[in-house]
């Protein structure tokens, strides 16, 4: 089943929103350096997904496939939560100074003074707001406050990011930022899930294109080449019934 | 109306000549109150929290109950933890009755329920977004407590001195069990309420000057603090 390019795979997840179905995926397998595009109508429970895949929303069940183990989804929480980074679509910026906010993750990881330092600065010249370092971040822009959450998360070296709406309420020119900072993640070897209601500029960027509907998730084809995925991704990505499954609902 | 007048005017006199006695009232006061609200804080935040973010049976009762204590009169709290605390009640053997130590922990009773029901809705009231981005930035969840907890830090600090201000006018519990023991259980409102009852109205007035005082200072520095915080966001 696994494959030497995936990163991380979820099976078996079930949420339940007030007693209803919200999500019932069989499996979502994510590789290395891969830009997934998720959409789905508004309350299709996008973030929800993303969420559950951070660690931070409680599904009623899931497996989690990590490093050539299986773990049940709390206790993958841990391991899972230092490679995965989940962004809100309006990030949340503590009340502290930029440099402050970037370097929270390497506080929290240890890191000594002089090099949390060092690598906020580079993080700064790396999201190109060096000049914004000692601002408190409580009076940044929407734009850069997306800006400076890519960077305080890149800053930890994820595994994946999960980008809620990156670029829901803002202008062309912070889009285009924001986009030229995820296409850097990717080359840097991050994977990359973003929902998203500006499909056709995003399916550019993405590998892949998934839609949410009725709680199961279908993968659609990618028009970035105006073909379907290339041969040797189409089993990267699966959403297939698993082997045990009695009754198969094969969607896509 | 002269009397009054005449016996401001020795309060002030009093206060500013360093009268000994009167400075020992004030200092046990401060001591006191002080210790009360910071040891009930230790307590009441994690628990405002765990009832803001936690989920588990009985939460709402637990939130109610807290709303009405606030409302307990202090004698009530006073009884209690004298009939605890006397000879003949379960901690009788701690010899704790008629000391700076008892008044402590009334205080803290009287204290908790005002910290854990303001900290609970100033923390409901928090972005629950902060909670989340500091658990997948990797911090642990005490951390990202901490974290939110500094988040919501103007609203907490009003928190504390509402608690603060609870115990530090309250006479019930203090006397009765600390008893008004001079230079030792005797704190400012036993005093005014001692002083007056002799017909001794200067000290009183110069005593409850002191509450005065600390009351306006301390709600200058919460909005001067809080008028900083609107000035960032």
């Amino acid at each position: 089943m696994s494959t030497k390019q995936e990163l991380i795979a979820y099976s078996d997840l079930l949420k339940l929103y007030n007693g209803k179905c919200l999500l019932d995926i069989e499996q979502l397998v994510i590789n290395h350096s891969e830009t997934l595009l998720l959409t789905g109508a508004n309350g299709s429970g996008k973030t929800t997904l993303l969420k559950i895949l951070a660690g931070l929303n409680t599904p009623e069940r899931c497996q989690v496939h990590y490093q050539q183990r299986t773990f049940s989804w709390k206790n993958a929480r841990l391991p899972t939560r230092l490679p995965a980074i989940y962004l809100h679509q309006h990030p949340y910026l503590f009340d502290a100074s930029v440099s402050d906010n970037i370097a929270y993750g390497l506080r929290r990881a240890g890191y000594k003074r002089d090099r949390t330092r060092q690598l906020t600065e580079e993080a700064l010249i790396w999201s190109k707001l060096e000049h914004l370092a000692d601002r408190n971040a409580k009076q940044l822009s929407g734009g850069e406050r997306q800006r400076i959450a890519l960077a305080r998360a890149r800053i930890l070296h994820p595994r994946l990011l999960l980008l809620d709406e990156p670029t829901s309420s803002m202008d062309q020119s912070a889009c285009e930022q924001t986009f030229f900072l995820i296409r850097n993640l990717r080359h840097e070897g991050v994977a990359v899930v973003v929902t998203s209601h500006q499909i056709q500029q995003l399916r550019l960027l993405a590998d892949r294109h998934l839609v949410l509907e009725s709680g199961k998730l279908h993968e659609v084809e990618n028009s970035k080449h105006g073909v379907k995925p290339a041969p040797h991704k189409t089993g990267t990505v699966r959403v297939l019934p698993t082997r045990n499954q009695r009754n198969p609902d094969h969607h896509g | 109306m002269d009397s009054l007048v005449d016996a401001s005017k020795q309060a002030l006199m009093l206060l500013f000549s360093g009268d000994a006695t009167l400075w020992t009232i004030v200092s046990i006061s401060f001591k006191v109150s002080a210790q009360a609200v910071l040891y009930t804080a230790v307590l009441a935040l994690p628990l405002a929290f765990i009832l803001a973010y936690g989920h588990f049976p009985g939460r709402r009762p637990l939130i109610a109950l807290f709303n009405s204590l606030m409302a307990v009169p202090a004698v009530v709290i006073g009884l209690t933890l004298y009939l605890l605390l006397s000879r003949s009640g379960p901690f009788g053997n701690l010899r704790l009755l008629f000391t700076q130590q008892a008044m402590i922990l009334g205080q803290m009773m009287l204290c908790l329920p005002v910290l854990v029901a303001m900290g609970h809705s100033a923390i409901q009231a928090a972005d629950r977004r902060a909670w989340e981005t500091a658990l997948t930035l990797g911090a642990s969840s005490w951390r990202a407590m901490q974290t939110l907890l500094f988040e919501v830090r103007f609203a907490l600090f009003a928190a504390l001195i509402a608690g603060f201000g609870r115990i530090i006018a309250e006479v019930g519990s203090s006397m009765m069990v600390g008893a008004n023991i001079l230079n030792h259980t005797r704190n400012i409102p036993t005093a005014i309420a001692l002083e007056t009852s002799k017909g001794e109205f200067s000290q009183g007035i110069a005593l409850g000057l002191v509450l005065l005082i600390l009351a306006l200072l301390l709600n200058t520095a919460l909005t001067l603090l809080q008028g900083r915080g609107e000035m960032i966001a």
